[in-house]
C-alpha cells in the first residue's frame, strides 16, 4: 500500500491551497430539458406510483422515475446508478431530500425501458436495488441518521431500523392508497440530527441510563472542566475519588436525576460512555408535519415511550408502526394527514383505535410547555 | 469468504427494500477482488471490518464508535468529523474512520462524470462507503484515515472544483428544494439563492464564527419539501402577495372528472375515493373558507387566502401561484434539545428575491440577525433559544422590522408588559413631594 | 477595530497569554471566551483574527460535531486520547 500523493505538500499546507469555492454550480448538472424549461413549468401528473411527468409551458415534457434507496450507499452502487443514468438519461441523475434517486428522461417512450431496467436490478440477497415508488399519497423513503454504523452516541441503529420499517411499509411505498402522504423519519439519539420532531411517524433512539464514569482513566483522557461545561443540564460536578488501590484521582460525579441522556459529555470525554443494552431503545412519535397545507405545521407527539432494541428487525417497533398506519388508513378522510386525523378524532381515540397503551410517560413534564398539552376543557371522549 | 461472520446483519438482506447489508457485502467483495487494481490508501478490508463492528453492535445493542474533535483539514473548523472504533484490535480496518462532508450541489442534480470522479477518489482514499446524502444535505464520505484528509481535500479542490461542507459552530451547508428547476409551485429560484448564500458566506461556513451551528434551508413554496420550517435557524419559504391565478376551463375539467385532470396530480390514484367533488375536497377543506364555486366559476377571495397550497395542489392544472412573488423568512427552528423543539417563527412576511442586487433584502436580514446572535448568544445557544431568552421584540429591534399582527398567531394573553421608560409619557422619574400635595401620607 | 486587535503581534500575544494562563485547567475555548480579551471590538472582527491564528498554526480547532472550540496547537489531552499524536 504505497502512499500516493494528490499533489498536496504537508510541509507547506498553504502552497497552492484552494479554499472557499463551495459546491459545483447546479447549472452544470441540470438535464437539458430542465435547463430549458426552468421557471416555466405548467403542471405535473403522477402517472403511476414512482413515475411523474412535468409539462412545460413550451409543451416540453420531463418524465421522472423515482426509486428508493438506502442512504448508506457504496461507491459500487453509485457507479451502477451512473451506468443507468448514462444508458437512459444522458448522464444526469438527481437525489431527493428524502434519499430517493430520480432518473429523468425527456420523452414517454423512454420510460418503460428505464423502469424495466430499474425493476430487474436486485441485490444478491434478493432485495430490490432500485424500487420504483415513493410518490403521492403513500409512504416515501425514511430520512434517518447514522446509528451504529458511524456515530458515538446512538441508542439504536439507523440503517437497520429503517430497513426493517421499510420492508413492512413497502406496499405503501409502491402504492398511493393513503388519505395523504405519510412521512416517516428516524433519528438515533435525542439530538435528532435528522430533526424527526415534525414527522407523521418518527422513530427515535433513546438512552435511559446516565453515563458510566471510568474514574481510573478520566483525568488522564479528559479535561474535567470541558466535560462539566458540556452538560446541558449541569448534572456534572468535579470530585475526587479513591480507587481500589488507594490512589486518589480527580474525576467527576453525575447527578443522575438531572441527566437527560444526551451524550454530550461522552463527546467531550471518552471516559463517560452511556451506551447500554437494556437502557437503550426506541421512542415512537406521531402526528407531526412540516407542510402548511390546510393546517399549520405541527410537532410529533410521543405515542410509545419505550421499546427495547430487538435486533435485527425490531418487531415490536414495526408492529406499532403498522397499527398506526392501518388505523389511519381506516379512519382518516382524504387529504387528512395523520396528525390532523388524530386531532379530529381526539388523541384519546387515537390510542384506542391504534391499540397503543397510554402510560404516565406520555404526559408532558418537561419545562413550561408541558402545561400546554394538558386538557383544559371538559370536552373529551370516553 | 467474508472476514467476519454476520448472522444478525444477514437477516437484513431479505425483504424488498434495498438492503444496505447486501450493498456493503458486495462492496467488500469488490475491494477484496480489486479487479481495477486500485492502490487502496486505507485498509482494503475496511468494509469487512465495518460490517464486523456493526454486527458486534447488533449483538451488544451498543455503539462501538468514539468521537474525535481534532482532525480536520487545515484552516477549516468544520467539514470533518473524527471517528475511532473502540475495538481496533478486532477491526483494524476501521480503527480511524473519519467522516468528510462534501457540499452538495443545490437541487442535488448530478452528472455522472462528477459522481464517477468522486467514487474513484473515495475508492482510492477512503472506504468507498457514503451517505447520499446526510440529513443536513451534504454528501457524506464515511470512513478514512487522518493522513488522507488533506489529500482528499486537495483532489476535491484542485481536480473537481469542489469544496467541503460545514459542521461545528459554523454555517451548515445550505440545502434547498428543487424549486423552479422542476416544480410549478416554486415562488422563487431556490437553487440560485441557495448557491448564492452558500458562496457568499463561505467564510462563515468553513471557519467558526458563531456560538453554535446555524442552518439555512430553502423551500420555494409553503409545501415545504425540505422541511425548512422545522429544521433551520433561518428558513426561506416562497410566497406571493397577489391572487391565485385561475383557469376556469381547467377548473371545470376537474369538476367533470376529465381523466387528463386527476385531482392532486394523481397522488391518490390507488385509493377508492370516488369521483372528485370540488365542494368536499377543495372548498370545504380550504382553511379560510375563502372560495366559492357558482355557475361553473371558481371565485377566490384572495385577501383572505393564507396560501396554504391545498387548492393549488389539488387542481394544479387550473390554479397557479400568483405573480407578485417573494419569500417569507422564519427564524429559530431547532431540535428539542435543550428547551424543547421550536418551529420557525415568522420574522419577515414578504421579502423580495432579487438576484440583480445580490439579494440585498435577504442578506440584510441575515447579517442583522447574525450580528445580534454573535454578540448576545451564549455558548451553544441556538438562535431560537436566544429569541426566547431576549424576546421576539428584541429580534424585531435588531432587524429593524416593524411589529405587525402577522408576527403572532394571537396577541399575548397576559398584560405583563415590561414597559420601557421611554415608552411612558413623562418617564419614570417623578416628584413624590408633588404627589404628596394631593395625597396625604 | 481597536489598536490591540489590529496589531497582529500584540493581539497574538494577548491570546496566547490568555490561553497559557488557563492551560492548567482547560485547553479548549469557545469563540465567546475571546471576546473578553478584546472588549472594544465586534465579534466578527475578533473571530477573523482568531481564525487567522489557526491558519498561522498557533491555534487549532476542536470540534464536537455541533460546536467548534479553539486551543493552543497541541495543548490538552485530546491528542493522546484520540490517538492523533
Ligand atoms: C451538542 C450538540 C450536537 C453535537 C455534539 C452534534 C454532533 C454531531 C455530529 C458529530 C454529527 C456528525 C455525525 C457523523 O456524521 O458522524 C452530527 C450530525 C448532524 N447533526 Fe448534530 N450535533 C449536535 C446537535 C445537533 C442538533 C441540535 C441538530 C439539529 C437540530 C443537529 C443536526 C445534525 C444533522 C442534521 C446531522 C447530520 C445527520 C445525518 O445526516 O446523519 N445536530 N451532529
Ligand atoms: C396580578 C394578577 C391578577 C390580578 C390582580 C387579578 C385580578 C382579578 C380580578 C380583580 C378579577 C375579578 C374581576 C371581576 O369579576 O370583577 C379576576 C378575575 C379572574 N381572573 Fe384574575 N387576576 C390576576 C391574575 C390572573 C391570572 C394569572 C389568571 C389566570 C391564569 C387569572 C384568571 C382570572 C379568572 C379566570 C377570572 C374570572 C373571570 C370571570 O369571572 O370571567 N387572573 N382577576
Ligand atoms: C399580586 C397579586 C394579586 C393581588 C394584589 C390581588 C388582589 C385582589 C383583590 C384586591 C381582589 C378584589 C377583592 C375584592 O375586593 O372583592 C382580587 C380578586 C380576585 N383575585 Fe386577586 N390578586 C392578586 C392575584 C391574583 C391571582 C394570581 C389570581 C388568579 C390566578 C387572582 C384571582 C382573583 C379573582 C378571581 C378575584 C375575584 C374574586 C371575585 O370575583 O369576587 N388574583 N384580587
Ligand atoms: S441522531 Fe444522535 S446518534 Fe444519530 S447520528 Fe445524530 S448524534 Fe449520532
Ligand atoms: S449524558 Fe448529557 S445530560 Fe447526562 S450527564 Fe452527560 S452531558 Fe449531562
Ligand atoms: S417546496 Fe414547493 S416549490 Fe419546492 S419542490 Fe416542494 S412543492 Fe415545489
Ligand atoms: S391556498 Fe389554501 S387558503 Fe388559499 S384559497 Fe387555496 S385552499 Fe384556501
Amino acid at each position: 500500500m504505497a502512499f500516493i500523493s494528490s499533489g498536496y505538500n504537508p510541509e507547506k499546507p498553504m502552497e497552492n491551497r484552494i479554499t472557499d469555492i463551495g459546491p459545483r454550480h447546479y447549472e452544470e448538472f441540470y438535464p437539458e430539458v430542465i435547463k430549458k424549461n426552468k421557471g416555466k413549468w405548467s403542471h405535473h401528473e403522477i402517472l403511476e406510483p414512482g413515475v411523474m411527468v412535468h409539462v412545460g409551458e413550451s409543451g416540453d415534457e420531463v418524465y421522472t422515475v423515482r426509486v428508493g434507496g438506502a442512504r448508506l450507499m457504496s461507491t459500487s452502487l453509485i457507479n451502477e446508478i451512473c451506468d443507468i443514468a448514462d444508458k437512459h438519461c444522458d448522464g444526469h441523475v438527481r437525489f431527493t431530500t428524502r434519499n430517493n434517486i430520480e432518473f429523468m428522461v425527456d420523452s414517454k417512450d423512454k420510460v418503460e425501458p428505464l423502469k424495466n431496467d430499474l425493476n430487474t436490478r436486485k441485490f444478491a440477497g434478493g432485495s430490490y436495488k432500485f424500487p420504483v415508488g415513493g410518490t403521492g399519497a403513500g409512504i416515501t423513503n425514511i430520512v434517518h441518521t447514522q446509528g451504529w454504523i458511524h456515530c458515538h452516541t446512538p441508542a439504536t441503529d439507523g440503517s437497520g431500523t429503517v430497513k426493517a420499517a421499510m420492508d413492512v411499509l413497502f406496499d405503501d411505498f409502491q402504492k398511493m392508497r393513503l388519505p395523504a402522504q405519510l412521512r416517516v423519519s428516524m433519528a438515533c439519539c435525542l439530538n435528532m440530527c435528522g430533526a424527526v420532531h415534525c414527522s407523521d411517524i418518527a422513530i427515535l433512539g433513546y438512552h435511559r441510563k446516565p453515563p458510566m464514569i471510568d474514574h481510573e482513566y478520566l483525568d488522564r483522557l479528559c479535561e474535567i472542566p470541558l466535560a462539566i461545561a458540556s452538560c446541558p443540564t449541569a448534572a456534572i460536578k468535579p470530585t475526587k475519588v479513591t480507587l481500589e488501590d488507594g490512589k486518589e484521582v480527580k474525576s467527576v460525579e453525575i447527578k443522575n436525576e438531572r441527566c437527560m441522556f444526551c451524550g454530550n459529555c461522552y463527546t467531550m470525554c471518552p471516559s463517560l460512555p452511556l451506551a447500554d443494552t437494556q437502557g437503550d431503545g426506541i421512542v415512537l412519535m406521531a402526528g407531526g408535519k412540516v407542510s402548511n397545507r390546510i393546517s399549520d405545521p405541527k410537532f410529533s407527539k410521543v405515542v410509545v415511550a419505550f421499546l427495547p432494541n430487538e435486533m435485527p428487525r425490531w418487531p415490536s417497533m414495526t408492529d406499532a408502526i403498522m397499527k398506526m398506519v392501518n388505523a389511519y388508513v381506516q379512519g382518516a378522510n382524504k387529504y387528512e394527514r395523520l396528525g390532523d386525523w388524530a386531532d379530529r378524532i381526539g388523541w384519546e381515540k387515537f390510542f384506542e383505535v391504534c391499540e397503543l397503551d397510554f402510560t404516565h410517560h406520555l404526559i408532558d413534564d418537561f419545562r413550561q410547555q408541558a402545561y400546554m398539552s394538558w386538557r383544559q376543557s371538559t370536552q373529551f371522549k370516553f | 469468504m467474508a472476514k467476519h461472520e454476520t448472522p444478525l446483519l444477514d437477516q437484513l438482506e431479505s425483504g424488498p427494500w434495498p438492503s444496505f447489508v447486501s450493498d456493503l457485502k458486495h462492496q467488500a467483495e469488490i475491494r477484496a477482488k480489486n479487479e481495477e487494481g486500485v492502490e487502496f490508501q486505507i485498509p482494503q478490508d475496511s468494509v469487512e471490518d465495518l460490517l464486523g463492528v456493526l454486527e458486534l453492535s447488533y449483538k451488544h445493542g451498543r455503539t462501538h464508535w468514539k468521537h474525535g474533535g481534532i482532525v480536520g483539514v487545515f484552516g477549516y473548523g468544520g467539514g470533518v468529523i473524527g471517528r475511532y472504533c473502540d475495538q481496533p484490535k478486532l477491526f483494524p480496518g476501521v480503527e480511524h474512520f473519519h467522516t468528510m462532508r462534501v457540499a452538495q450541489p443545490c437541487g442535488k442534480y448530478y452528472k455522472t462524470d462528477f459522481l464517477r470522479q468522486l467514487t474513484k477518489l473515495w475508492d482510492l482514499r477512503g472506504s468507498g462507503v457514503t451517505n447520499m446524502h446526510g440529513s443536513t444535505g451534504d454528501i457524506i464520505l464515511l470512513g478514512t484515515t487522518t493522513p488522507q484528509l488533506e489529500e482528499i481535500f486537495y483532489t476535491l479542490t484542485h481536480e473537481m472544483n469542489q469544496d467541503l461542507g460545514g459542521s461545528g459552530s459554523n454555517l451548515r451547508t445550505p440545502a434547498d428544494c428543487l424549486g423552479e428547476s422542476r416544480c410549478e409551485y416554486a415562488c422563487y429560484d431556490s437553487n440560485a439563492l441557495c448557491h448564492f448564500l452558500t458562496n457568499e458566506f463561505q467564510d462563515e461556513l468553513h471557519r467558526p464564527a458563531f456560538p453554535y451551528k446555524f442552518k439555512f434551508k430553502l423551500d420555494a413554496c409553503p409545501n415545504g419539501c425540505v422541511a425548512s420550517i422545522a429544521r433551520a435557524d433561518m428558513s426561506f419559504i416562497g410566497t406571493w402577495r397577489d391572487g391565485i391565478k385561475v383557469d376556469q376551463d381547467a377548473v371545470n375539467k376537474y369538476v367533470e372528472n376529465d381523466p387528463a385532470y386527476p385531482p392532486n396530480a394523481g397522488a391518490h390514484k390507488d385509493g377508492n375515493w370516488g369521483p372528485f367533488d370540488i365542494e368536499k375536497e377543495v372548498l370545504s377543506l380550504c382553511p379560510t373558507k375563502c372560495m366559492k364555486f357558482e355557475n361553473k366559476t371558481l371565485k377566490i377571495d384572495n385577501a383572505n387566502c393564507t396560501r396554504c397550497m391545498h387548492c393549488i395542489n389539488t387542481m394544479p392544472r387550473a390554479l397557479k401561484i400568483g405573480d407578485d412573488r417573494g419569500l417569507s423568512i422564519l427564524v429559530g427552528a431547532k431540535a428539542p434539545i435543550l428547551d424543547g423543539a421550536q418551529m420557525g417563527s415568522l420574522l419577515a412576511p414578504f421579502v423580495e428575491v432579487n438576484p440583480e442586487n445580490d439579494y440585498e433584502a435577504i442578506t440584510e436580514v441575515i447579517e442583522n440577525v447574525w450580528d445580534w446572535w454573535m454578540e448576545e448568544g451564549k455558548n451553544r445557544e441556538r438562535l431560537g433559544e436566544l429569541i426566547m431568552r431576549q424576546g421576539f421584540q428584541k429580534l424585531l429591534e435588531v432587524t429593524g422590522i416593524d411589529p405587525m399582527p402577522q408576527h403572532v398567531a394571537y396577541p399575548r394573553t397576559n398584560p405583563y408588559i415590561f414597559w420601557k421608560e421611554d415608552e411612558v409619557e413623562g418617564g419614570w422619574e417623578r416628584d413624590v413631594a408633588e404627589y404628596r400635595k394631593h395625597h396625604l401620607r | 477595530m481597536s489598536d490591540l486587535l489590529s496589531n497582529k503581534e500584540e493581539s497574538t500575544k494577548a491570546v496566547v497569554d490568555f490561553l497559557t494562563k488557563k492551560a492548567k485547567n482547560k485547553t479548549k475555548f469557545y469563540i465567546k471566551d475571546f471576546y473578553a480579551i478584546f472588549p472594544d471590538d465586534k465579534p466578527r472582527a475578533i473571530k477573523n483574527v482568531i481564525n487567522a491564528m489557526v491558519t498561522d498554526g498557533i491555534l487549532e480547532f476542536w470540534s464536537s460535531g455541533s460546536t467548534t472550540m479553539y486551543g493552543l496547537k497541541g495543548a490538552g489531552k485530546q491528542h493522546s486520547s484520540e490517538g492523533e499524536e
